[in-house]
């Protein structure tokens, strides 16, 4: 019994602390403090993490495209949406103008020297990860028109 | 016995599952290949095949991580990178322990860190323009009950390969506090803030001081829709870095102020900043390179960072450096006083202009000029306006729209104003103004579930210098994965200009497949000769033309 049950113990941290996000602490746009652990945290639904910048023309499109059709997707899959701003301090206090101005809701995070998106060894923007129960599930580089058809599939098969 | 080897067995096992490993992956080969009319120069030419490569590895453990980046410059770093950077050499290595619970986070070895938005202390890694300014030494965050944070740090910053340091020690402390958390204030938002950063370089000058310091204080107030923030940043004696050898120290200071409003559907936002004598180096003799290398703080220009070819042809870069001398009197400067605006708006679905799917409009403007400063040669000296200036270093004005004609077409419509003093700028005396308007329309259609074809049309109206340019672009993505472009700018304008002798051609075409987290592109093609900038910050490319290769990767 207690075989199975120190086997069941490995087998669940295997699964949850494999594939860990990093602990960096990040401003959210009102100043105040948010820590990535909290991505980790989240279990059931899946986390979409979208690495943008207010100057990079394909991350606009990319999250420009999904917010057009958040609305339904949110009916056909649970899932929060995190969009982590890689704009440094020249152009970071503008991340928030635009998000209003576009009308966007995601739940946006400043990085603004890159602490979270080195630690994730990602070179270059867009970069997007789907997170469940802790572990990353899907990470995809570049945008390509309609690549928001599949990461809305991921998301379906991942409820 | 069993009991013991399985127990021990188990944590082992479970050391193992704690831990992970994450690589990241990234390498950019030039082969630099002359054609008729763009030639490499001959010391230049020497090497013609050359790779910058970064493989960075970080393995956590617990609250523990370790980490190193080796970097590969091979036959040389590409062209006009720092010429330290060559061979295969540790770039940065570190051992980090974090722990959320208790708010500690410290670092042993490299580290990157900034303080407020940079201007007192900012080390970072862009590798698209050489900077790889870590420092080594150790740094120590804590943070209290989410309303309190304070970093501590010492180090001696990378200027070459990982055991290449500055001859210098850098101390800085950092505190932030969130005051709206600590007086329990509902819907407000008050933060303060404050930075001490001093660099200690020895001298056997008796002139000058062996350490320049910065002291940083900051605020920032945010209540509803608005928010207000501001810094100010002084800057101790230091060497004078102008071409006239002097031995005369000279302080230096900046203020920034922002503000922005914004609601669902409008945003706002209006920086103004002025910057004085405001250069910052971990060793004096650095002050003047041309590779970013030694730089220990972020004054980027604030002007909006253009993506598109042609608008990146005339690129402000921020002016905070001190010159008094008689013999350049039109060039000289203290700095700089501006600000830029920034407008963001959506034009709702249904709405007379919005449409079906509604519209996207962004308007930026911005305004730079040099302060005006009274000079005394005979005892070099000077002395700034506050909010005095006398000449334009650069506007701009653009326009940008953002349109979904249907479900499956969609168009970026660019237009662009810029005025660039490049004399004053480039310090190139005998330089004039160069007005500039450039037009972008960038479209993509898509078809069938996963194709598209992404054209892009530019032109760009220029009374001198370069003159005109026309450029076109058209990319074709066949699936998910796999893309290929063809790209020409066209500087037709500069015929019968004494600078040129006609026109050029800079045409590329390229290949690039992208699968998960990986990237491969292949180009052949020319590349403009210029400052190619990031984040405000440029680096000098010249003009060459030939074979490329890009991977990036992590797992």
């Amino acid at each position: 019994m207690k075989k199975v049950c120190n086997l069941a113990f490995l087998l669940i941290s295997l699964t949850i602390f494999s594939q860990e996000i990093p602990e960096i602490s990040l401003k959210k746009l009102d100043g105040t403090t948010f820590n990535t652990k909290v991505l980790n945290d989240s279990i059931q639904k899946p986390i979409v993490v979208s690495f943008w910048a207010t100057w990079c023309i394909p991350c606009i499109n990319e999250l420009s495209a999904i917010h057009e059709n958040i609305e339904d997707w949110k009916s056909e899959a649970q899932f929060d949406f995190y969009a982590i701003s890689t704009d440094d301090a020249r152009s970071s206090k503008k991340a928030k103008a635009l998000v209003d101005g576009k009308g966007w809701e995601y739940i946006v995070l400043l990085d603004d020297n890159q602490d979270f998106k080195r630690a994730l060894n990602i070179a270059n923007i867009p970069y997007l990860l789907i997170i469940k129960n802790g572990k990353i599930i899907h990470k995809s580089q570049g945008y390509t028109p309609g690549k928001e058809e599949e990461i809305l599939q991921i998301l379906k098969d991942n409820q | 016995m069993i009991k013991k080897a399985l127990l021990v067995g188990i944590i082992s096992l479970q050391t193992i599952a704690f831990a992970q490993l994450t690589v990241g992956v990234e390498s950019n080969s030039q082969w630099y290949i002359d054609d008729d009319e763009i030639k490499l120069g001959e010391v230049e030419g020497e090497d013609r095949l050359r790779t910058n490569s970064y493989i960075k590895t970080d393995y956590k453990i617990n609250d523990f991580t370790v980490g190193a980046q080796v970097e590969l410059y091979e036959t040389k770093a590409l062209l006009n990178y720092s010429p330290d950077l060559q061979g295969i050499n540790l770039g940065t290595y570190y051992v980090n322990y974090a722990n959320k619970e208790n708010g500690l986070d410290v670092t042993v070895g490299h580290f990157y860190e900034q303080f407020g938005s940079g201007l007192a202390l900012r080390t970072w890694e862009d590798r698209q323009i050489g900077i790889l300014n870590s420092l080594m030494g150790g740094k120590v965050k804590y943070n209290y009950k989410d309303y309190l944070d304070v970093v501590a740090l010492y180090g001696k910053q990378r200027i070459g390969l990982g055991f290449d340091l500055a001859d210098s020690s850098v101390y800085g402390t950092d505190l932030n506090i969130d005051l709206s958390k600590v007086l329990g204030m509902e819907n407000k938002e008050l933060t303060v803030g404050g930075s001490f950063v001093s660099r200690n370089q020895s001298t056997d000058n008796p002139n000058l001081t062996p350490t320049t310091n910065m002291i940083s204080s900051r605020i920032g107030f945010g209540k509803g829709n608005f928010s207000i923030s501001a810094e100010y940043v002084l800057k101790s004696k230091d060497k004078y870095y102008g071409l006239i050898q002097s031995d005369k120290q000279f302080d230096g200071n900046a203020a920034l102020l922002n503000l922005s409003y914004s609601k669902k559907g409008i945003g706002f936002n209006a920086t103004i900043r002025r910057l004085e004598n405001f250069r910052y180096f971990s060793e004096r003799d650095l002050a003047n390179n041309t590779f970013n290398v030694g730089i220990l703080h972020y004054v980027p220009a604030l002007t909006k960072q253009f993506d598109y070819s042609l608008t990146n042809i005339y690129v402000y870069q921020a002016q905070s450096k001190l010159v008094i001398d008689e013999s350049t009197a039109s060039i000289n400067k203290s700095g700089e006083i501006g600000g830029q605006l920034d407008f963001f708006y959506t034009f709702p679905k249904g709405s007379k202009i919005g449409g079906k799917n509604g519209m996207n409009l962004n308007v930026n403007y911005s305004l730079w000029r040099r302060l005006k400063t009274d000079y005394n040669y005979q005892g070099f000296d000077y002395k700034a306006a506050f909010l005095d200036s006398d000449e334009t270093y650069y506007t701009d004005l653009s326009a940008e729209i953002k349109k979904k004609w249907s479900q499956n077409v969609r168009s970026n419509i660019v237009y662009v104003y810029q005025k660039y003093n490049r004399k004053l700028v480039e310090d190139a005396e005998n330089a004039t103004f160069i007005n500039a308007h450039t037009l972008v329309a960038d479209n993509t259609i898509l078809f069938g579930s996963n194709k598209a074809i992404r054209f892009e049309l530019q032109h760009m109206w220029a009374d001198t210098y370069f003159k005109n340019w026309a450029a076109g672009l058209v990319e074709f993505f066949f699936n998910r994965n796999l893309s290929m472009y063809i790209q020409e700018n066209y500087n037709y304008g500069n015929e019968g200009n004494d600078l040129f002798t006609a026109p050029l051609h800079y045409y590329n075409a390229g290949v690039v497949y992208t699968k998960n987290a990986t990237r491969v592109q292949a180009s052949y093609g020319r590349q403009r000769g210029g400052l190619h900038c990031v984040g405000g910050v440029c680096r000098y490319v010249p003009e060459n033309s030939g074979l490329s290769l890009g991977i990036v990767t992590n797992f």
